[in-house]
């Protein structure tokens, strides 16, 4: 945000002006920060991708009402596979119902997780992209 | 475990966990975390029995159960439970109950090598920092970047950056984007060559131990490079 905010780095706007584009909460930097640190990061990575993009539109439920992805807590690694992808049902349904073709997100876990399930919930096309990601993308 | 069985009383024994500092005996039974709970019906698990058992100390019935691996520890259910009851912290107490060679799938095998190696992979210092070096080497040939330079080890640097493994194995091209984002900044930053590791699989494992000697070595290397300031997006 800094970079941003200091004029250290220039987005440019345009890249992305045809796509629509969503974020995701990870639960990590949104409930539970919020819970163990005593403060979630919502505004933030908003406002970052407000810096990069004009077309994005929120979930719902999100914030600290978020349903998590399904990726989270180590699941991609103990093998139950089946059960993390009806996980992430929740959280497909809430990116179909916006219409957009892109996923931001700024956590490891949510990143592979979109990305590994999407196909299975006939998304094969959802970009799904990391939100510093999108802003080296736009430098 | 099948949940249509009648428990025998003789099994209970509700001081067992009773010295856990997560609530359970203050829950309501109203549901509110099973109903928010997107895994809530698999297998017959929702958070609320995992609470109940916890409560009347079942201990082998829920250490041997795979409900506490398939949930997420997301903290939907704790976010609405009217008792403040935290829920993930127990999942995650349970977990840490069980043998360590049954934790399931690759979460204590990838910790185990990071305990030994440094990281999850067990990939030499060398080999990291040839595939580092041959990433930057691709941020050269892209318009813009041409002057760009990795930085290992560097001493006194503004920001010191931990690594997903992912990104040194299958991922690589993700590599960049924080990369070009620091240059196109004009950055002093730094990556060290050894302990990396940017995940703590010791969090999902329940590992406490584990966890604080992964985080101490970051720490350890912030001290040992005399970095100002922590980049972990892990």
């Amino acid at each position: 945000m800094a970079y941003i905010r200091e004029g250290r780095i220039h987005l440019d706007k345009s890249r992305f002006s045809s796509v629509l584009a969503t974020y995701h909460d990870p639960c990590n930097y949104g409930r539970k920060a919020e819970r163990i640190f005593g403060q979630g990061f919502y505004d933030e990575p908003r406002w970052i991708i407000s810096q990069c993009m004009e077309n994005w539109v929120d979930m719902y439920p999100t914030r600290d009402s978020q349903y998590c992805c399904g990726g989270g807590g180590g699941t991609l690694t103990t093998g139950y596979n089946a059960e993390r992808i009806f996980y992430g049902r929740k959280k497909m349904e809430q990116i179909q119902a916006t219409g957009a073709s892109m996923v931001i997100v700024p956590c490891h876990s949510c990143h592979g997780q979109l990305n590994a399930i999407k196909a299975e919930y006939g998304m094969e096309n959802l970009v799904v992209k990391y939100l510093w990601e999108l802003v080296a993308d736009c430098l | 475990m099948t949940t249509n069985e009648p428990i025998s009383m003789n099994l209970l024994n509700q001081d067992l966990f009773k010295n856990w500092p997560f609530d359970q005996d203050h829950c309501l039974t109203c549901a509110l975390c099973s109903s928010s709970c997107p895994i809530s019906g698999i297998d017959g698990f929702d958070p609320r029995k995992i609470i109940r058992m916890v409560s009347m100390g079942l201990q082998s019935e829920l250490v041997e159960s795979r409900w506490p691996w398939i949930c997420t520890m997301c903290g939907k259910c704790e976010h609405v439970c009217p008792m403040g009851i935290h829920i993930p912290d127990m999942m995650r107490a349970i977990r840490s109950l069980r043998d360590r060679d049954k934790v399931p799938g690759i979460l204590h095998k990838g910790l185990d090598a990071a305990l030994k190696t440094g990281n999850n992979l067990g990939l030499p210092k060398e080999d990291f920092v040839f595939i580092l070096e041959d990433v930057a080497d691709e941020i050269r040939q892209e318009p813009g970047f041409e002057g760009f330079a990795a930085s290992v080890d560097k001493q006194g640097a503004n920001i010191m950056t931990t690594i997903h493994n992912k990104l040194v194995n299958t991922h690589t091209e993700d590599l960049k984007h924080w990369w070009k984002i620091f240059y196109a900044a004009g950055e002093d930053w730094t990556v060290p060559s050894e302990n990396w590791e940017g995940t703590n699989w010791g969090m999902f494992t329940g590992d406490d131990p584990a966890m604080k000697l992964m985080s101490g070595r970051i720490a350890e290397n912030m001290v040992r490079l005399n970095a100002k300031n922590l980049l972990w997006p892990e």
